[in-house]
């Protein structure tokens, strides 16, 4: 099943995990086939994107209470942040670490549209599948991100100019 | 009348493209989302206009890095998922975890 790959991509996109991406995969193959018989043949891709998204869904609304009781979680996820801030300053700048940095500080609808796409290399309708967004929304999330993107290369110096 | 209708079909989709058309689809085009006609158009605009060249050339390098960040896969669950797939498809998994 060639689909797998792209799941456990985008599923890595989704969780910043592999393990529970792992998890989440699994669990979307299981839904998939349960919901085989209502599958109707066309577009594996999307149809297994869609499952994959719901599945997302309903673990992070059973995960929920347990973020509450473990408030360190977020704490953790803040070190990690802030750690990563530290090490990106001491970066030599450059244009692969400008976008890089340009990404991680995109907020997280313009971001999310950008690692589907442009990371993962989903279609404009795929995404949109995922994200459970219009492809409309996903093409000026997607617009407006890479241009946020570009306007940092600007300042830093490194987009090409034409004078 | 048939015939002029065609006519004008014609001559816009075979015409130039301005730079203004050129910014409202180029990320389409980058992203491969724009139909074989239009994507003609443009490209040859890129070739003649050096602004919009490096505008795309930009966007192109901008494209190309975030691919480059795409994370490797982990095998092992690749391998594993894969297996667990052929498992389920021969109905040898429980559908109920």
């Amino acid at each position: 099943m060639p689909e797998i790959e792209v799941l456990l991509r985008v599923a890595r996109s989704l969780t910043r995990n592999d393990a529970d991406a792992e998890d989440l995969v699994q669990d979307t193959l299981i839904r998939a086939y349960k919901a085989i018989d209502r599958f109707d043949g066309r577009h594996p891709r999307a149809w297994l994107l869609t499952i994959l998204r719901n599945t997302h869904i309903n673990r992070n609304r059973r995960r929920r209470p347990e973020l509450l009781r473990d408030p360190g979680g977020a704490t953790r996820h803040m070190d990690e942040v802030v750690s990563d801030e530290v090490t990106d300053a001491s970066v030599e700048a450059s244009f692969d670490a400008e976008i890089e940095k340009a990404l991680g500080e995109l907020d997280e609808p313009f971001r999310r549209v950008i690692e589907l796409v442009d990371v993962d290399g989903l279609s404009y309708a795929e995404a949109a599948e995922v994200l459970n967004v219009p492809t409309g929304t996903v093409m000026s999330r997607l617009h407006r991100g890479r241009g946020r993107i570009r306007d940092r290369l600007d300042r830093a110096g490194l987009a090409p100019r034409s004078h | 009348m048939k015939s002029l209708f065609a006519r004008f079909r014609r001559t816009s989709a075979d015409s130039p493209m301005s730079c203004h058309q050129v910014g409202e689809l180029l990320q389409h085009y980058l992203d491969c989302e724009l139909d074989a006609s239009r994507s003609l158009r443009l490209s040859a605009h890129l070739e003649d206009c050096r602004r919009c060249g490096l505008e795309a050339e930009t966007y192109e390098r901008i494209k190309l890095s975030l691919a480059q960040q795409r994370p490797e896969v982990a095998p092992d669950s690749l391998a594993r998922l894969r297996e667990f797939g052929t498992r389920l498809a021969r109905g040898e998994e429980p559908l109920d975890p």
